[in-house]
């Protein structure tokens, strides 16, 4: 029982991750992953999503009328995000800016109606928390890997600390250059591919014949 | 007992609960957290009242009073609760005849900004040098421009553009006009102009048009402080100086392209 919940939390990390695995939530991924802090803040946000929907809705399975059970999945979910929202401008006002428009749409983040609708109905609460905590983990740590190639090399920062000194740019007089292109969201695009073949290349079970 | 969960009674019923509890859930939560969020609202806006005035400093440093007057420039209400409740809503309190205006310690005004961009509300705030002519900084900002063209006033490359261009042309209010494929080396109106954002044209008119519209309010305010200034200080400031040089030259600018 134990080693079986735990492999409901550890396997969207990698084996099944959803967004190199199972290809969803690109769209967020590309969006907010320019700067570290706003990446960590949106995994965030979306893990807790993802594990109170999948709770939420593993309570209510039994009761929930199959007939409007998506659109009672869509009130919870948009009910989380709303309170996510509230609390991310009450207490961390500058990266709720930043993610602006983001946040609202975790609603739409097909991971979360992805899990909720494949694996909440079907289980049991605990089993769906665990499940929602590593797939919003999964996600996050894919959007945390992006942001920091994007951030080190697009802005010579990681966490807004400087890591690549002034000194060595071109316009002081130096050798290198930011990669501006990395700032553009073609670029997480590209990187997230790159994560995939790396992964793919070490999970051999994945590679499509 | 067993209950039919796809019975229509039951679905009505249960949609029905649901919404409400959702409805109390997030009407609490917001209840509770609105005074958290208020302060960080009016936190941003002394953030950019001081960044207009290109300052790094703390809003209460940088700003001696925040004041409200009338369309007559008098003074209403120096209540800085009050400066701020109007500044929530400042296109609200100018229909009503009431202006925020913010005094810098170094005798330059700040003035917020509010009108309409292409898809939302834009805003800002606006720096005076003492002469109440010169602009000494901008900030811009908007709900939902489109980026990389109307979002681009947020920017501050565009902003940069307004230090030193001034409200006045003699003695007429001119305000600031954002010039479509930029301001011509030729132009008269040289010290009223600014490069518009290209492909962002409805975002540039609404901001010329939400200068105009706030500042004009202040018109009688400026011509009272601006006299009073003059009046008061014999020798020139050098910042006066420099604003006088500048109409000079501009002045010569025209006169030259005349011939």
């Amino acid at each position: 029982m134990a080693s079986k919940s735990l492999k409901n939390l550890t396997a969207p990390l990698s084996g099944n991750n959803p967004v190199i695995v199972q290809i969803l939530g690109i769209c967020s991924a590309l969006a907010v992953t320019v700067k570290l802090k706003p990446a960590i803040v949106m995994g965030l946000s979306v893990m807790v999503v993802t594990a109170f929907a999948n709770l939420v809705m593993s309570l209510l399975r039994k009761g929930v009328p199959s007939r409007i059970r998506i659109i009672v999945q869509l009130v919870v979910i948009a009910a989380l995000v709303i309170l996510v929202d509230q609390v991310l401008k009450a207490y961390v006002y500058d990266v709720s800016k930043q993610l602006s428009v983001y946040v609202g749409l975790i609603i739409t983040n097909c991971i979360v109606m992805g899990r909720v609708e494949a694996f909440a109905l079907q289980n049991k609460p605990w089993d769906s928390f665990l499940d929602g905590i590593g797939n919003g983990a999964g996600y996050g740590l894919i959007l945390v890997i992006v942001a920091f190639f994007r951030e080190l090399l697009g802005s010579g920062t990681l966490f807004d600390y400087e890591i690549i000194p002034k000194d060595w740019l071109i316009k002081n007089g130096g050798v290198y250059s930011n990669c501006s292109l990395m700032l553009n969201p073609a670029m997480a695009l590209i990187i997230v591919g790159c994560i995939i073949w790396v992964h793919r290349s070490f999970n051999k079970d994945l590679q499509e014949k | 007992m067993k209950v039919n969960t796809n019975s229509n009674v039951y679905i009505i019923i249960y949609s029905v609960v649901m919404v409400v509890i959702v409805a109390v859930l997030l009407a609490l939560a917001a209840e509770s957290l609105k005074p958290l969020q208020s302060e960080n609202i009016l936190n941003e806006k002394k953030t950019q009242i001081v960044k207009a005035l290109g300052e790094t400093a703390s809003y209460e440093e940088v700003v001696a009073e925040a004041a409200l007057i009338d369309a007559d420039g008098k003074l209403v209400d120096t209540v800085t609760k009050n400066v701020f409740a109007a500044l929530q809503n400042v296109k609200g309190s100018r229909a009503n005849g009431l202006f925020p205006i913010f005094k810098a310690k170094n005798g330059c005004v700040v003035v917020p900004l509010s009108g309409d961009g292409l898809w939302g509300p834009i805003w800002g705030y606006v720096a005076l040098e003492k002469d109440m002519n010169t602009i000494k900084g901008i900030v811009l900002d908007h709900k939902g421009e489109t980026p990389g063209l109307g979002a681009e006033i947020a920017n501050d490359n565009h902003q940069k553009q307004y230090k030193g261009k001034t409200i006045f042309k003699g003695k007429k209010f001119m305000g600031i006009t954002l010039v479509k494929d930029g301001v011509k080396s030729d132009s008269k109106n040289i010290a009223h102009e600014v490069d518009a954002i290209s492909g962002g044209t409805m975002t540039s008119d609404g901001v010329t048009n939400m200068i105009k519209n706030s500042l004009e309010s202040y018109k009688s305010y400026f011509e009272a402080n601006k006299a009073e200034v003059e009046a008061v200080v014999n020798e020139p400031v050098t910042t006066e100086a420099e604003g006088a040089e500048d109409e000079k030259s501009n002045d010569k600018n025209t006169e030259n392209n005349g011939k």
